[in-house]
């Protein structure tokens, strides 16, 4: 579905969708179109994008095509989504151990929606670091 | 860059514009939001904080911008670069003296007037704010007129500070007012370690040492011992202060680490150190001062307010707590003549002299007060002959006439009860609301006596129900006190004896009501407990009888006092529970229970004649009540008496004539005791008139004992014709069929027993039983598959499928099934004690740990653990898991039969005995084997003994 949604091709362009949203989250997913993780999440994402425009907007990057951002921001994962809210990087505490960002594909909308309203509520009230509602941690399925 | 990272305000309509524009050339990503990266992962590579310098100056070149020289920007002043290293020369001196003589020419022009300007602005401040000094001058200048007789005639100036005050609190609040005297080992020590000391003799060290701890120092300043060079230096060498400090206090440490430890010290015996430590009397300063003060305070009490009795006696305490005698005594004596009517300061002045002084002292004190009991007791007491304390006494009574305590200790020290008797009748004259004195008299008159005595005494004090109950037992230990009735048998004289303290009783609670001093209920039952462990069990019955009706509602009279009869079961107080009983069965005596719990408490605690007059009574009242009458038959069967039994259910026939427990009570009675006839005669009578299941049962199993197999089989098929449902009457046709081995009929009867009652297990067990029997093991197993169609998750049906498969096709198939038993059935008992033994002895015990953990407390299981130790000879241990099993589930027959089979193996004869009796005993009923012994019709009418002995030499 990534290509009914909207893709930064510079630098520049991640930084201004950053910079210019007032009061919504941005949520960028950086990855290749053509992978498989990227796939399934794109296809939640888009599918959860209609539902959660009032309060987040969603952006697709190329991590080959914009390479900037790949140190700065770790990008080795085949798919990684993190979340801005007025030019600050809002980090979620999702039981994994990586606070910064999502690096696995979720399938599940509602999931998917229920992350984004916590921090969306998490980053108006001006935390920088919000807990996701559910426990992703892995030792849970062992 | 202040506007980096900062989200402006773009309207909506250009907000998104960016997404449709070109990037500028040559940016760098991240800058211009001013975006920082993070590092968790520098294992995979390596992240910065943001972009690097090289990367921004890389863009900036490339953006045609000018990067900036790092040097650009310098100080020109600071002489870096141009003439930094250059040397100082002669002609650069030369110019420094020409710019220096320059300067000097600038500033002694107009420098009169610039100083005489500057003058004036100064002499214009001091005007303004005027220094103390200058103010002062005037009079300072007048001191120089001052001779010495003037100078001596100032006054000394006050220290207004507070400063010494604060400086001794300071001291107080740190060491509570003491100064330490320093130990010697300290002293040497700090000496060692200072030089300058070691030149100064011991006894200057010492001293100075000790000034600077007890900082005393000005004290031994003014007497001039320290004026030497090596005093001032002792002034100021804190360090070794600070060492001897931490040197006292380690030691103060070390001594009370010893202390606590009870004295790791060797030389010492700390037990017998500290108790003569506890034996000393330690007057700490703080005593000392409290005591003083003390002292100071009660003499001013006692001096401003002398007839103030305690005033004396608290001096007195104190003295005596100050350990001054001589003292106390003084101030008590004193106390006496000022306050001779107190009788305390007597009391005190008598216990603070010795005994004969305390005589003379008592003696002036009963002068003064003779109507203190007290002083009297304490002067008899004081007396250690028996007559002269006699002699006390009976003077205090002529002074005290009516003191119930002098009376006591009077009577108390009387050895002829004669004596006592007399006297105490004279007391109670004197004291006649005393209850004490006149059970005292009570008890000390003969029986006649005693009983005028009590009603006396009743009459002077209405609202006493000691003198009551202690009626009621006169009454009940001396009947002749009442009437002249002379019994011989006790039990007679109990029954004759009961309803005389009954109506005592009633009478009593009737005018305890009317004198409005009734008990409460708890405590009548109290009273009555305590009666009956005092041996009265009448007037405890008579107690309980005539109150237990009070403060209860009429609803939940019933409950009250079963739970009352309950109580005083529990507690041993079976009198108490029997009249319990009795009132509970006058007042509901249509009730089968009450009548069933009343005779179950007599056949716990009473004889046999009492529990069948309990029956005999309750069936009167409830003739419908079938247990009542079954209980009746039992308890006379059980004494012997079998005509009795007969006779009983015979009367019950009369009440209930379609009884079927009654019928079959009266069959079995018939069986047992042989005459086969009458009870085919009962049974027959049953069938045509109850016409139930159960009695159509047994009596094909009566007919099937007696051999008469062919009626047995008729009498079955009219059964199950009636009751087709009825799984046992099946079992029984099919196992009479089997036992002729007419295997085609037996087939045939199981079969339509199957499909009556598929839910009956025994009945599919016992069908595929016979198809093993006869040969036809794959019926057999398809048979037991139906089974277990019909009835899912049944380990029974699963276990005799694998004992099946064990017993014809070999250990591996039942092992397969035990698999398939286990996944259906993860819990079952049964299962898992088969499961441990079908292993390879190797991993029996783990399997046997899995099955404790899965069925904990259950005897099966547990007896398989004890087999496994057995296997091991581990023979304590296997007793010990026997126990445990018995424990368990002592109704598991197999597990007395795995233990008897033990011990026969093991064990003495002593102990087979104790299992046996034991088990007799617990009487036990379940378990496969057990059941198949005990109802085998071999052993019909055997003991538990004996079917216990079988089960053991059945068990493998």
């Amino acid at each position: 579905m990534s290509y009914f949604m909207t893709h930064l091709h510079s630098g520049w362009h991640v930084d201004q969708a950053i910079l210019v949203e007032e009061d919504r989250v941005v949520c960028i997913r950086f990855g290749h179109d053509f992978n498989e993780d990227c796939m399934a999440m794109d296809e939640t994402l888009y599918g959860v994008m209609e539902k959660v425009q009032n309060f987040c907007v969603i952006y697709l990057v190329d991590i080959t095509e914009v390479p900037d951002f790949n140190k700065m921001y770790e990008l080795y994962d085949p798919c990684t989504v993190m979340f801005f809210y007025r030019n600050k990087h809002i980090m979620i505490d999702l039981g994994t151990g990586n606070n910064n960002k999502i690096n696995w594909p979720m399938s599940d909308k509602q999931e998917v929606i229920d992350i984004i309203e916590t921090v969306y509520r998490g980053a108006s009230k001006g935390r920088g670091l919000v807990v996701a509602p559910k426990d992703y941690s892995t030792r849970h399925k062992y | 860059m202040s506007n980096v990272g900062t989200v402006k305000h773009i309207p909506k309509e250009t907000r998104y514009n960016f997404l449709q524009m070109g990037a500028p050339a040559s940016y760098v990503a991240g800058l211009g939001r001013g975006a920082s990266g993070f590092t968790t992962r520098s294992d995979i590579g390596p992240a910065r904080e943001g972009p690097s310098a090289e990367a921004i100056a890389e863009a900036m070149a490339k953006r045609g911008e000018e990067v900036p020289d790092p040097d650009a920007l310098q100080d020109p002043d600071d002489e870096r670069n141009l003439f930094a290293g250059t040397v100082y020369e002669a002609d650069d001196e030369e110019a420094d003296m020409i710019w220096e003589s320059v300067d000097q020419r600038m500033d002694a022009r107009r420098r009169a007037k610039r100083e005489a300007s500057e003058a004036e602005i100064a002499a214009k401040e001091r005007a303004m704010n005027p220094k103390l000094q200058t103010q002062f001058a005037d009079l300072k200048r007048s001191l120089s007129g001052l001779n010495d007789a003037d100078w001596n005639a100032i006054p000394e100036a006050g220290n207004l500070t507070g400063k010494r005050r604060k400086h001794n609190l300071r001291l107080e609040e740190n060491q509570n007012g003491r100064s330490y005297a320093v130990s010697d080992t300290v002293l040497a020590d700090a000496a060692s370690r200072n030089v300058i000391l070691g030149e100064l003799d011991a006894a200057q060290q010492e001293v100075s040492l000790n000034s600077l701890y007890t900082r005393r120092q000005t004290e031994h300043i003014q007497n001039g011992g320290y004026e030497t060079p090596a005093g001032d230096g002792t002034m100021t060498d804190f360090v070794s202060i600070g060492n001897a400090r931490d040197k006292v206090l380690s030691l103060r440490l070390d001594q009370a680490s010893k202390d606590a430890t009870n004295g790791s010290s060797t030389s010492v015996d700390p037990r017998g150190y500290m108790t003569a430590l506890n034996s000393q009397i330690i007057q700490t300063d703080a005593q000392i001062g409290d005591i003083k003060q003390a002292r100071q305070l009660l003499q001013n009490l006692i001096q401003s307010n002398p007839k103030h009795a305690p005033g004396w006696i608290a001096a007195a305490s104190l003295e005596v707590h100050a350990k001054k005698m001589v003292q106390a005594r003084k101030i008590i004596a004193e106390g006496c003549e000022k306050c001779p009517k107190s009788e305390d300061v007597w009391f005190h002045a008598a216990e603070l002299n010795t005994p004969e002084n305390a005589k003379v002292i008592l003696g002036k004190a009963v002068q003064h007060v003779p109507q203190s009991v007290k002083i009297w007791l304490k002067a008899a007491s004081l007396e250690t002959d028996t007559t002269a304390k006699k002699r006390v006494l009976r003077k205090a009574l002529e002074f005290i006439p009516n003191s119930v305590r002098l009376w006591k200790e009077t009577v108390n020290l009387e050895d002829d009860p004669e004596d006592a008797r007399i006297l105490l009748t004279r007391a109670v004259e004197v004291i006649p609301t005393s209850v004490e004195l006149w059970l005292t008299l009570a008890r000390l008159e003969t029986p006649e006596n005693a009983r005028k005595v009590l009603n006396s005494a009743r009459a002077r004090i209405p609202t006493s129900h000691e003198i009551y109950i202690a009626a009621g037992r006169l009454a009940e230990q001396s009947p002749s006190a009442v009437g002249d009735v002379k019994f011989e048998d006790d039990a007679a004289r109990r029954q004759a004896l009961a309803p005389q303290v009954d109506k005592l009783m009633a009478g009593a609670v009737a005018r305890l009501t009317k004198a409005q001093a009734i008990l409460p209920r708890e405590q009548w039952l109290q009273e009555a407990e305590r009666c009956e462990t005092e041996g009265s069990p009448l007037t405890a019955q008579a107690i309980v009888k005539a109150t237990i009706h009070l403060e209860v509602e009429e609803e939940d009279r019933r409950t009250v006092w079963l739970e009352d009869a309950d109580r005083a079961e529990k507690g041993g107080f079976y009198e108490v529970a029997r009249a319990c009983f009795v009132v509970l069965l006058e007042t509901f005596p249509k009730s089968p229970s009450v009548w069933r719990t009343a005779a179950e408490f007599e056949k716990k605690h009473g004889t046999p004649e009492a529990v069948q007059e309990i029956l005999a009574k309750g069936v009167e009242h409830c003739p419908h009540a079938e247990v009542l009458w079954l209980m009746a038959a039992k308890e006379l069967w059980v004494g012997g008496n079998v005509k009795g039994a007969q006779e009983v259910l015979a009367r019950a026939f009369q009440q209930n004539e379609d009884s079927e427990s009654i019928f079959l009570a009266a069959a079995k009675i018939a069986v047992e005791t042989g005459e086969t006839e009458a009870a085919q005669q009962i049974l027959q009578k049953a069938r045509a008139q109850a016409d139930t299941d159960r009695i159509w049962m047994k009596s094909a199993v009566l007919e099937r004992q007696l051999g008469k197999l062919d009626e047995a089989l008729v009498t079955l098929e009219q059964a199950i014709a009636k009751y087709p449902h009825f799984d046992k009457l099946h079992m029984i046709r099919g196992q009479i069929y089997s036992d002729r081995n007419e295997v085609v009929n037996a087939r045939n009867a199981y079969a339509q027993g199957c499909k009556a009652c598929p839910k009956s297990i025994p009945l599919w067990i016992l069908s595929s039983r016979l198809e093993e029997k006869a040969g036809v093991i794959i019926k057999a197993r398809a048979l037991l598959e139906k089974g277990r169609l019909y009835n899912p998750k049944n380990d029974e049906l699963w276990a005799a499928s694998v004992r099946m498969e064990e017993r014809t096709g070999g250990p591996q198939q039942a092992k397969t099934l035990l698999a398939r038993a286990m996944q259906e059935c993860p819990t079952s008992p049964t299962l898992l004690a088969m499961g441990i033994f079908m292993e390879n002895p190797q991993q029996r015990k783990s399997r046997s740990v899995d099955a404790l953990k899965k069925a904990p407390d259950h005897a099966v299981v547990i007896v398989a653990v004890a087999r496994l130790f057995w296997g091991e000879r581990k023979i304590e241990k296997t007793r010990q898991w026997m126990q445990n099993a018995i424990t368990a589930d002592s109704d598991w027959g197999d597990a007395w039969g795995w233990w008897l089979k033990f011990e026969r193996q093991h064990g003495e004869k002593e102990r087979q005995e104790a299992v046996i009796s034991a088990c007799e005993k617990a009487a036990p009923h379940h378990g496969p084997t057990w059941q198949s012994v005990s109802k085998d019709l071999a052993n019909v009418g055997k003991s538990t003994r004996e079917i216990l002995e079988l089960v053991a030499d059945r068990l493998e």
